[in-house]
Formats: C-alpha cells, structure tokens, sequence
C-alpha cells in the first residue's frame, strides 16, 4: 500500500481514528457541584450589583480609617480625633487600610483626607466595596483549604458546609451592604482553624489566630479555647498531660510573641499603649446595644418591660428613671424598671463560668472536633451573656458552629435555630425600604437551601438521642414567618412611627430564644459526646 | 454517598434516577463511574437538584434570579434626575397619575405633550391598579399634575417593586407553565428544563431594560408566553385569549400576530378543515378584544351619562384628514371617536421611519444611502410594509403548511425579527421580541447542545450589546457588564468561554466530520469575529472620542453592527424553522441519492425510516442526519447556499 494521497481520499470524509489524547490526570479529589469558585463568582456578581446600596455608618468609619492612616504617621493614628469614628481596631487591621489607602489615594485623592467628613463620591463608593469584594477571596481560600483538609469521607458534607458559608447572608448583609470587612477576618479564623486539625499545623494556627487577634480584638472571645487547645495538643504531650514538650512551647510561645510585638510593639516604644487600650476597650457602653443582640439580656429586658405592665398589679416598685432607657434605643446606660440591674461583673463571671465548663471538656478530650465544639460554646457565652454585645458578633457562634453542623443530626438540630435566628436577627441592620427585599429574600433563600441540603447530608448519631428540638424548632421556624411580616409591614400600618422600639424588641426576643434553645440542644450535644 | 464509619439511615428511600437523553447536552457522563461533568457552569447549580422536589428547587430559582432583578433595580433607571420630560420611568409614574384622576374617557386626551398614553388599554388599566395601591401608600407619588417629575427613593422602590410584582404575576408564572408542557412535548428532562428556566430568567436584555431601564415588557412578555403556552397545552382558545392580553397590553406583541394567525389557520385547515375551530377561534378573538376594551367604552359611556363635557379637541389625525366629523355628544360618536383616538395614540403614524439609533435595516442603509432620497420614489411607510411582508413570508408560510407546536418558537422568532429590521417605528427596545423565543428554544430538545446554545447566546449577546447605548444614559454600565458577563458565563459563551465551540475530546484534525451539535468552522469563525467586533466596539466607545464632525459615530456603528448581528439571526431562524418543518427533507433525499449515485452507488441512508410514518416529528431531522455505518464515510450532501449552516 503507497501512502500517496488521491484528491478522491482528501474530499472522503473518512471519519478519523480517534487521537488519543492523555486524559487529564484525574484528581483524588472528587469535584462537588456547584464548586466552591462557581458560587464565589456568582455570589460576586450580585455584589457588584449591590454597590449602590445602602450603607451604614460604618462605610464612613472606615473611609475616615483609610484617611487616618493614609494622611498620617502611625504615631498620630490611635490619637486623631477630627472624625467622632476614631480608629479603634488593632495595628494590624490599621495597617491593612493603610495598605488600602495607598491604591485609594490614586482612585480619588480626596477620599483620603481627614477633614473631608462624609466624602462618599462614586470613585469611593466603588472602592471600598470592591475592596471588601476582593478581600472575601481570603474566605475562598480559606474554605477552599478547610474542604481540601477534611478526611475523604467526609468531604462532601465539609463541601456543603464550606458553601454555606461562602453565601452566608451573614456576609452580604454584614460586609456588603451594612460594610465591614468580616468575611476577610473569618476566613483568617476558618484557615486557623483548618490548620488545627493536624498535629503538624498547630503551631501555624496558633500563630494565624494571633494574627487575627491583631485584625480584630472581638475574637478574644474565642482565645481561651485555643488557649486551652494549643496547651493540651501542642504544648503538653496528649497521652502524658505532665510531660511538656519544651521545644513547642518555646516556638509557640516565641512567634506569638513575635507576631504581637509587631504589632503593638512600635505603640510600645511611642509609649502609647495605654491610649491604644482605651481605644479598643471603650468599657462606658450599656449593657446592650443600641438594636439589642438576641441573648440573655434581651429577655432580661423583655421580661422587664412585661412586668412593668404587670408591676401594679403585683405590688412591685419600679424604679421611674428607667422606664424609658430602653425605649429610647440608644448606645448608653441600660436600666432596668423592676428588675436588679446587672453589672459588667456579673456578665463577666456568667461568661467566665461557660467558658470554663466548655474549656473542662476540651482539656480532657483535646480532638479537633471537641476545640471546635468550644470554640462554639465561647461564642455562646460570650455572645449570650457578654456586655455589650453586638447583634453582629453571632456570627462568632454560627461560622464555628457551621463547621461541625454535619457532624450528625443531633449537632444539626440545634444548628437549625441558631441559623434561623441568628440570621433574622441581623435585619434590624438594615431598615431602608430597598433593602428590605435583598435581606429577606436572600436569607429565606439561604435557610431552603441549606437546612434542605443539610438535612439530607447529616447522619444520624451514633448514640442515642438525648434531645427532642425538632418539633419545637419547626414551630419556632414557621413563627419567623409572621414575625417578619408583622415587623416591616403590619407595625407600620398599625402604629406608624409610634412604638418604634417593638418590632426591635420582638424580633431581637424571638431570636434570643432561638439562640439560647440552640445554645442548650448544643450543649447536651457536646458534653454527653 | 454514604461512609462506613458513620450508621447512616437515610430517611427517604433513594429514588433510582433516570437518565433523560437530553443529560449529554448538559453534562458528560463518565462511563463507567457515577461522576458527572457539567457541560457549563450553570449545570453545576442545577445537577445537585437532580431528583429532588420540584417545591425546593423552583423556589429557590425564584428567589435567587429574583435577587438579581431587584438588585438590578437599584440603579439608575431612564430619565433619573433629568428634568423637564425624564423618562419611561416618569412616564409610567404619569399614566398612573392621570388614571388616577381622570375619567376613563380622557385617558387618551389628556395632554398628550407630556407622556400622553400611547399603549393599549390593558397597561392603562394596569398603570390604574399600581396607582391606587400607590395612592394608599403615598398620595403625593401620584397627586394630579404636582406630582410630574417627583422622585424619591420609595417611589423608585415602589415602582420598582410593581415591575417586579407584575413580572412574577405574569411572565414567571407563564415560564414555568410553558417549560412545563414545552419540555414534556420535546421530551427533555426536570434537570435540563430548569437549566433553561434559569437561562431564560437570567436573560440580560430583559432584565436591563425592565428592571434597569424601566418598562413592563414583561407582563407582555408574559401573556405571549402565555399564549404559547396553552397551544402546548393544547388549548388554542385560550392561546387566543392570551395573545389578546398581549396585544391589549402592548402593541409590540404584533410581532408576533402573522406567526400565531398563521398558525392558527394553519392548524384549522390542516390535516382537515374544521370550520367549528376556525369560528370558535374568530369568536373567542374578537370577544377578548371586546372584554380588553369594554371597561374603556364603559367608562366612555358612564361619562357621557354623566354629562362630562370631553375637550375633543384636536381629532386624531387621520380622521381629520379624511373629514370626517364625529359628535361626541351622541353615543356611537363618543364610542367611535374613543376607539379612533386610541388607534391614533397606540399607531404614530405620523412619525418617521425609525427615532434614535436602531439596529435595523433602514438605520442602517440610511447611515450609507440618505432614505429621502428614496422618497421620491416610493412611500418609506409602504417600502417598509413591503420589505416587512417579504421578511415574515417564509415563517407565515411554513406556520400555516405545517402548523406544528414545536415549531412556532422558531416562527415566532423569524416573524419578530422580521419585523424589528424592516417594519416602521421600531425601538431598540423591541429586540426583545425576537429575542425571547429565541431563547425560550433553550428548553427545547437540542436547546442546551453546543450548537443551540452558541446561537442563541450570540442573539443575546448582539441584542444587549446594541441596548448599549441607551442603558449608558441610564447610568447602567455596571449592571449591563457584570449581568451580561454572568450570563455568558453561565451557559459557557464568549467572552468567558470558548466550551460552545470546542470540545477538548474531539481531535483538532481538518476534515473530521462534525460532531452532532458542532458548529461549521465558518461559523465558529463568523461567532469569534462578531465577538471580538463588539468587544473592541466597546474600546472604542470607553477609550476613543468620536471625531468631533460627528459625534454620534460610535452609536451608529453600534446599530450598523447590530444590524447585521440580527440579520443573521434572522436567517438562522428562517432556516432552522424550515428544516425542522421538515419540508425540505425530500429535497435532501434527492441531493444525497444523487451525489451516492455519483460516489458509487452505495446505500442511500435514512430512506427507510424515512418511509414509515409522515408526521415523524422527533425524527424529522434526525434521519438526514444519522449515517449508517456502512456509507457513512461518503460525502455528506451539501445544502446549498446557507444550508451549510445546518449540515452536519
């Protein structure tokens, strides 16, 4: 046979032996659909598409953050005061504005002056969400890893998990709409705390939560369990707890030293370490916050105001100065009309008492899932009975919780609550009409979604069920329902502007009772395992 | 996926799935294995949906595209902040204004100089609804004549909100009754019918002109969809009703009147002639044209009753012309001149042959050839009828001589783009028209194949690229890139994605015959080259100034682009709906038996399915095409002319 070619065979069209090409090497990895960057890119989009949304003072704060440090030496930063928001994060979240500054300075010069109160030209606008955008790409990442570090088996549960929390609504009314940089903080604490599952990354998570310390002190509420937890895996053996390796200790403890003096260090040597304190622990503040956070003060108060109904008819004294300072909706002093009132002691020694009780356990059984568990529990304590506390800080309780969600159904049956009721607690946030739908719609979307697709992926327990939520949490999820509705419609056509503070106080009491229902289901779950 | 370590119960018993046909267009399944590759992006969200209830995953559809509409919504809208006559925004807040606080009757008259009412009275009625509720919440939003520009944030929410109310009433509701019977009539599975349904909800086009620019296309949308709808149904009368609603609502749902008349007919006549269809159909018509306009002559009339004095001053044009003089004062007078000046809103007429910039024939040829210079020769009006008549011709014609469902899309496609190139007075709004069932062809059978997709994807992508222009005075940039980037995005198109014309399985050898869904290289070549046209349109227009003698030169070599980006859609349309009529597929026999007589005479393929059954729908296309192993290496026969499109 001669290999010459007929014009005949150029026009055959003879189909071709397929070539065979080397298929792409398969990866262990087996791909969960949607995948982690599909859902980042999606997620982005509407994002993008919500820069001209509402937002908070917040976006002032930090357009003032990124002047005062672009505009001044780090020496004047803890001390300028020309903006009533002063710079009251620690070093390390300073110096990532300078960092922003820098690029901001070239999109709009006069976004990064001092005096220029309240700028908020397009260019600005633009940016600082975009920055927020960008800087979530840490949250990817991190999840990214968190879902790569999970034993095989159970991937696919730590792949929906890493989803949920990518579209948290949390983020998006938090970070995108209200403005915070959030989602870039907890994807540090996600990374720290992926790193925590084996015995060779400890000392790197140890070191990146110090890290983040340094972004964000409000994580200080998590540190005694990885205190507790880097002591007892990585400091002490975990078989012997009187046989201390040195060796860890002294990296520990030298690199977190390390880490801290970069940060505080210079403020240090200016001598200014006292200032910076008071920056950062503004200690004059009211037991609540000016929307009330779903914890035990808010039924506190709840059942304070009841009882000033029901105070003349039971024979109780209420104290006259105090029957208003709820009302009135403000940061301040909080009293209370019938009830004792409460002090920043016994908040502190309430959060004390968990936070050791929850520690107890992570001593004597020091597993990465136990740490998680009371990483949660410190969250719980300090969110339920701290003072102070922001509605904003439950995403300390629900990212930690998330990661452990899927452990099994009794785990997932108290994450329920908390999701509902930590969420819905966060629409008081955002009151503008036009806001409303975004809020609403995404999180109802959210809660389908994910307690579906949760509910569908969570074993079942391996040991016997101690705790029966469920009926009282449908219950508790369909009351959300008419709830929402009453708050942003019926309360308006009812009263109109008057009793501006019920709609507050019911949301921020339902959803108290969510989160300290999924606070004990919790609870049971972690110490009877 | 259940381990071993852990008990896992499931709590529902797993139901086995069945693998629809249509699963290989959207995703590759490894033989062999249980994993599945998505074809594109959007089949990612979609596949983990797979047999799981349809009460989870259509609502949360719902809910996520209905995110990206209000979020949509918070731009700037047409005419934000420019005084003195704004724009459709202010426009549909002023007809709810004058429905608000006029009688019925003067609904057409009242100063038409500022946004008189100029659509049928189905949006007069629905204009009338959002304004009382609106009232109730606001009455300042629409206080008769002091209320003319206002603009507030609840306002804009307000109105926004009636959009979006409106558009989930109508346009969603209809969408997924129509994927529904559409997909079950085309034999497509639940996963492949919600990718579509996502696709379609996600459409930039639509979502930048109600949601962005401010219209309620929509809710006419909706009604045709609607409308099309019941003919899967098997329901043509209340397909007639619907496209009714359509009309009444918005004159544009014309586009659409020869196709669906045709098919009507069509359907009547053929296989045989029943005449109890035809009249029921004539009487249903002309009762819902009655019922659309009744509360119009009602009130007409309960105005006259009452004595109210109609300042019937000037008469509608054409009737001027012809002198003819109607007494308001007397009952047929007043009706006569109601309906006669509705006529006059609703048809301008008197204006020219297209306003603005427009991607159609005549904006076009006007840019090379000046059109008055035609005039001498021939009314434009009557040229455009002309040009109008011969483009809608081929899908009239094989609508009426093989009146098949499935392929009105195709037809109702060809008709609309027929119109919007050559008809009089077009907008470059009215490209979503032809655009919509186009697109709804994305739940047909081959509608997420490479091929379908690469088209209908580059009908888009022309469309809202030639709504440029008009979305860049809305102040919609952003929306415009970041909807229509995700949109592409998702379903695997250019810019982002090269996966509709490339197969990474298939060797890149000359001479390889096409896979199934594979685009002609010429093709591809065209696609790639209309897309690096418009992306480097877009430099031009951010980067360059137009030169200073004309400043308007980047618009209208956006319409001239736009232009010919629609003409081929249009022949891509007309041709697909013929040889899906299968009407020409005794001609192919006969070139393939040919060109085999000539190659040596070896069996001619596809005769004998061919010959068993005439209304082989589902096949009609597949037998040309299916090679039987034997011969199929002779030369595939060659389709003249733009059959080259379609040969695989």
């Amino acid at each position: 046979m001669t290999s010459s070619f007929s014009l005949g065979q150029v026009l055959d069209l003879k189909p071709i032996a397929r070539e065979i090409r080397p298929k792409a090497p398969q990866s262990t990895q087996e791909q969960y659909h949607p995948t982690l960057w599909q859902c980042t890119v999606v997620a982005a989009t509407l994002k993008i598409l919500l820069l001209p949304a509402y937002k908070s003072t917040d976006f002032e704060v930090h357009r003032n953050w990124l002047a005062i440090t672009h505009s001044l030496p780090p020496w004047e930063w803890y001390y300028e005061r020309t903006s009533e928001w002063t710079l009251d994060y620690p070093p390390y979240f300073a110096a990532f504005e300078w960092l922003l500054s820098q690029l901001a300075a070239l999109i709009d010069s006069d976004m990064v002056d001092t005096n220029n109160l309240n700028y908020s030209s397009w260019p600005t606008i633009a940016f600082q969400r975009a920055s927020v955008i960008v800087s979530e790409l840490l949250l990817f990442a991190a999840l990214y890893f968190f879902v790569a570090s999970t034993p095989f088996g159970a991937r696919k549960q730590s792949h929906a998990v890493a989803l949920s929390i990518l579209l948290s609504p949390g983020f998006l009314i938090i970070d995108h709409i209200h403005f915070q940089y959030n989602s870039m903080m907890y994807g540090i604490l996600i990374f720290s705390i992926a790193l925590a599952r084996t015995d060779s990354g400890l000392l790197s998570s140890g070191i990146l939560f110090a890290v983040l310390l340094c972004f964000k002190h409000i994580y200080l509420y998590l540190a005694p369990a990885y205190f507790v937890y880097l002591l007892r895996a990585y400091c002490l053996s975990r078989n012997n707890v009187f046989r201390p390796h040195i060796l860890n200790c002294i990296k520990l403890g030298v690199s977190v030293l390390a880490v801290f003096g970069a940060a505080f260090g210079p403020f240090a040597y200016w001598g200014q370490l006292d200032q910076l304190m008071s920056r950062l622990f503004p200690f004059s503040r009211g037991l609540c916050h000016a929307y009330w956070a779903p914890n035990m003060w808010a039924i506190y108060s709840f059942v304070d105001r009841l009882l000033i109904l029901v105070a003349p008819y039971l024979k109780l004294s209420i104290d006259p100065g105090a029957l208003h300072s709820v009302t009135r909706g403000l940061v301040g002093d909080t009293s209370f009309a019938v009830l004792p009132n409460i002090s920043p002691k016994l908040c502190f020694s309430l959060t004390l008492a968990f936070h050791i009780q929850a520690l107890t356990t992570l001593w004597l059984k020091p597993t990465w899932e136990t740490f998680v568990g009371a990483l949660t529990l410190c969250g719980y304590a300090s969110f339920l009975f701290g003072w102070h506390v922001h509605e904003k800080a439950v995403l300390l309780i629900i990212i930690p919780f998330s990661l452990i969600a899927l452990k099994d159904r009794s785990y997932l049956a108290s994450f329920r609550p908390l999701a509902v009721a930590g969420y819905i607690s966060l629409f008081p946030l955002l009151f503008t009409a036009q806001e409303y739908p975004i809020k609403t719609a995404y999180t109802i979307g959210w809660l389908i979604l994910f307690l579906y697709v949760f509910d569908r992926l969570a074993p079942a327990p391996s040991r016997q069920r101690v705790f029966l939520l469920d009926r009282f949490a449908l219950l508790y999820n369909a009351i959300s329902v008419p709830l929402i509705i009453y708050c942003s419609l019926v309360h308006q056509v009812l009263f109109r502007d008057k009793y501006e503070f019920l709609p507050l106080m019911f949301t921020s009491t339902y959803c108290a009772v969510g989160v300290i229902t999924s606070w004990i289901g919790f609870m049971v779950c972690y110490l009877s395992s | 996926m259940s381990q071993a370590s852990t008990p896992h119960k499931p709590r529902k018993k797993k139901r086995q799935l069945v693998r629809s046909n249509t699963l290989t267009d959207i995703a590759r399944v490894e033989p062999g294995s249980d994993s599945i590759n998505p074809e594109f992006n959007l089949v990612s969200f979609l596949l983990p949906a797979r047999g799981k209830s349809q009460w989870i995953s259509i609502p949360l559809i719902l809910i996520f595209t209905g995110l990206f509409r209000w979020a949509t919504g918070i731009w700037g809208y047409s005419g934000q902040g420019i005084p003195p006559m704004h724009g459709d925004f202010e426009a549909q807040r002023h007809w709810m204004e004058v429905t608000q606080h006029t009688p019925v009757s003067m609904w057409y008259f009242y100063d038409l100089p500022y946004w008189g009412l100029d659509y049928p009275p189905l949006t007069a009625y629905h204009s009338w609804v959002c304004g009382k509720i609106g009232t109730l919440i606001n009455p300042e939003w629409f206080a008769l004549f002091t209320s003319r520009g206002y603009e507030s944030p609840d306002l804009k929410v307000y109105m926004r909100a009636t959009v979006i109310i409106s558009e989930y009433l109508v346009y969603v509701a209809a969408l997924i009754i129509f994927i529904r019977h559409y997909s079950r009539s085309q034999g497509i599975g639940t996963t492949a019918a919600n990718t579509a349904l996502v696709a379609i909800l996600m459409q930039p086009a639509t979502m930048l002109i109600d949601h962005g620019h401010f219209q309620y296309n929509t809710v006419m949308l909706g009604f045709v969809i609607a409308s099309l709808s019941s003919i899967y149904a098997n329901r043509p009368l209340w397909s007639c009703i619907y496209f009714v609603l359509a009309l009444g609502f918005k004159q544009m749902a014309l586009y659409y009147a020869p196709a669906i008349f045709a098919y009507l007919l069509g359907s009547s006549l053929t296989p045989r002639l029943r005449i109890s269809r035809l009249l029921a159909i004539a009487i249903i018509t002309i009762l819902a044209f009655a019922a659309v306009l009744a509360p119009l002559m009602a009130g007409t009339l309960y105005d006259l009753y009452r004595g109210f004095d109609l300042p019937y001053r000037p008469p509608p044009a054409f009737l001027a012309q012809r002198r003819i003089t109607l007494d308001p004062k007397t009952t047929t007078g007043a009706l006569t001149l109601q309906l006669s000046q509705m006529i006059h809103r609703i048809f301008p007429f008197a204006r020219g042959l297209f306003e603005d910039k427009v991607a159609n024939f005549w904006c076009t040829l006007h840019t090379f050839y000046k059109l008055h210079r035609l005039e001498s020769y021939i009314q434009l009006p009557r040229l455009s009828a002309y040009f109008t008549f011969m483009t809608i011709l081929p899908s009239m014609s094989v609508l009426f001589g093989c009146p098949r469902p499935s392929l009105i899309p195709y037809a109702f496609a060809s008709c609309a783009f027929g119109f919007f190139l050559f008809s009089f007075q077009v907008h470059e709004k009215s490209i979503l028209l032809p655009l919509l069932p186009m697109t709804l062809l994305l739940s047909s059978k081959k509608g997420l194949s490479k091929e379908y997709r690469a088209w209908i994807g580059f009908a888009n992508a022309v469309a809202v690229y030639t709504m440029f222009p008009l979305l860049r005075r809305d102040g919609l940039r952003t929306p415009y890139t970041v909807l229509s980037l995700l949109w592409s995005w998702l379903l695997g198109l250019p810019p982002l994605s090269m996966s509709c014309y490339y197969d990474p399985d298939l060797p890149n050898v000359p001479g390889r015959p096409l896979a199934p869904d594979e685009l002609r290289t010429l093709t591809k070549i065209f696609h790639w080259w209309f897309y690096a046209v418009m992306g480097f349109w877009h430099l031009l227009a951010a980067f360059a100034e137009p030169p200073a003698t004309k400043p308007d030169l980047w618009v209208v070599v956006n319409a001239c682009v736009g232009c010919v980006g629609f003409v081929v859609c249009y022949v891509w349309c007309t041709w697909k709906l013929i040889l899906e009529s299968g009407l020409l597929n005794d001609y192919f026999e006969d070139t393939a038996k040919y060109i085999d007589s000539l190659m040596g005479g070896e069996e001619v393929w596809g005769v004998g399915e061919q010959q068993d059954g005439v209304e082989k729908e589902e096949n009609a296309e597949d037998t040309i095409v299916v090679q039987s192993p034997g011969s199929g290496e002779k030369a595939t026969p060659k389709g003249k002319g733009k059959g080259g499109k379609k040969r695989r």
